[in-house]
């Protein structure tokens, strides 16, 4: 198996397009949530936004029949592209691996607000549809893939696409998530749902609390984050530059409940992250978790990390950046995972915001603001954990 | 009157066609509209004029040749039905 390594960034967030500048952001626990549809719910909501230029992407005719959540992938990918800097391959030695929970939820609220339904809702809507403009803006003739896996879609889509660049199926993988559903009749929906967080009026943007004893749940995002993936030896004969290694990656289902998550699945999937990387746990020092706030997930997680982590727990600095930029749902895999690589690769971990009082019951090291530089932070991991007990665990290392 | 030059700022604003993808002669296909991005404009020229098009009228591919079905629909729907 060949080792993989990450060679290529791109981003469209609710803190920018620029990945540097995106970490950055959350460095200083800047959070980008804030209220939304004041008027248009029964209570209120927030979310993060992406301030976002289609126009720099695509013409007008071009814009036919493609989603905000397609436009968010054409672009993060073609960032990502930009940023790995002259891959030269045989197009169908290129793969697109997306992943996407929901697809094109704005046609759909449209089709269903408007009077008249346009006729390209479905092409528009189909959650496969960022991959396919993904390939046809990039002439990608490999497979090309969507993975619809929830909160773990893109970790998934990741994960496949490293499988598959290790075993020499591919030379170059183009992956990572997109996720456009702020909008009215999907907000609603998870508010029914009970996981989105409350806040009292003027606080939005601190609405969101991981592992903290007043944690209420999380807010939406939207965005995409793409991950140019290759083989170490590829990168290293083109003098690619190598943000860091993707050196470990585990998928595993709890098979127990549909949304209820599972600390024993949660922790085979970090075993087989860490079995495949060859590290053992004490050389992880930095958990970009799954972290959404919710009464129950958080503890889970903290159970998981715990059973795997053994004495060296104690030593694993944790932090959910879903404080920050909400929760991309199938794309929050990937922007984690970016902002995960940059941890490794410049030593620092994000903070864990919103948490004025850690619940006991979430007792771990989590990252203060200020604090997050660490020299040897050369491992870390990214959680995902998904409705349909899907979990994904990457584990990446410095280059 | 021909519906030609509404149709010409319609596709333009749409779409941002101009110059010669505005000739009534050229193909619209050649200009970059897709079998999708012709469906979602005939869609939109239905809204503007506020009537139905036909939906088995064979490759309108010019917008002189759009511009005349959209005339003909127009008129069909204006003229005394006794």
């Amino acid at each position: 198996m060949k080792r993989v390594a990450i060679t290529g960034l791109g981003v469209v967030s609710p803190h920018g397009l620029e990945p540097d500048a995106v970490f950055a952001a959350l460095l200083e626990g800047r959070s980008a949530v804030h209220p939304v549809f004041d008027e248009l719910l029964p209570k209120p909501a927030v979310a993060a936004t992406v301030a976002f230029d289609e126009s720099r992407w695509f013409s007008k005719l071009q814009l036919a029949g493609v989603d905000r959540v397609s436009q968010f992938a054409v672009a993060a990918a073609t960032l990502a592209l930009d940023d790995a800097r002259s891959v030269d391959v045989d197009p169908e030695r290129v793969g697109v691996y997306v992943g996407c929970g929901m697809g094109g939820a704005t046609s759909l609220e449209t089709a269903y607000r408007g009077t008249r339904v346009p006729p390209l809702t479905i092409p528009a809507f189909m959650p496969n549809a960022p991959a396919a403009h993904v390939a046809m803006r990039h002439q990608v003739k490999g497979p090309v893939l969507t993975y619809s896996v929830a909160c773990a879609s893109s970790a998934v889509a990741i994960a496949e696409a490293a499988a598959a660049v290790a075993r020499g199926d591919l030379d170059v993988a183009i992956a990572g998530g997109t996720e456009a559903l702020v909008v009215p009749g999907v907000v609603v929906a998870w508010q029914a749902m009970q996981t989105l967080a409350a806040f009292a009026p003027g606080e939005g943007a601190t609405a969101v609390k991981p592992f903290a004893t007043d944690r209420s749940g999380f807010a939406l995002g939207e965005g995409a984050a793409f991950l140019v993936i290759e083989s170490e030896e590829r990168a290293r004969s083109r003098g690619a530059r190598v943000h860091a290694l993707l050196a470990g990656w585990g998928t595993t289902c709890d098979a127990t409940h549909l949304t209820k998550p599972d600390a024993a699945g949660q922790a085979r999937a970090l075993r087989q992250a860490l079995a495949r990387s060859g590290l053992a746990p004490g050389d992880v020092r930095y958990c970009n978790a799954h972290g959404t706030a919710t009464r129950v997930g958080d503890p889970v997680e903290r159970e998981a990390l715990a059973a795997v982590w053994g004495d060296a727990f104690a030593d694993l600095r944790v932090s959910s950046t879903k404080a920050l930029h909400g929760h991309l749902l199938g794309g929050s895999g990937a922007l984690e995972a970016l902002v995960t690589v940059l941890a490794v690769r410049d030593h620092r971990a994000p903070p864990n915001m919103h948490c004025a009082t850690l619940d006991p019951a979430c007792e771990m090291n989590l990252v203060a603001l200020g604090d997050d530089r660490d020299d040897d932070l050369n491992a870390a991991i990214s959680n995902s954990f998904a409705f349909g007990g899907t979990n994904t665990v990457l584990l990446f290392t410095g280059a | 009157m021909s519906s030609l030059k509404e149709l010409q700022d319609l596709i333009h604003e749409k779409y941002g066609l101009e110059g010669e993808a505005l000739d009534p002669d050229a193909s619209m296909k050649d200009a970059g509209l897709d079998s999708l991005a012709l469906a979602e404009f005939l869609f939109s020229v239905e809204d503007h004029f506020a009537i139905s098009l036909p939906d088995d009228d064979p490759d309108i591919d010019t917008l002189r040749k759009l511009a005349d079905l959209v005339d003909r629909v127009k008129a069909a729907k204006t003229a005394p039905t006794t």
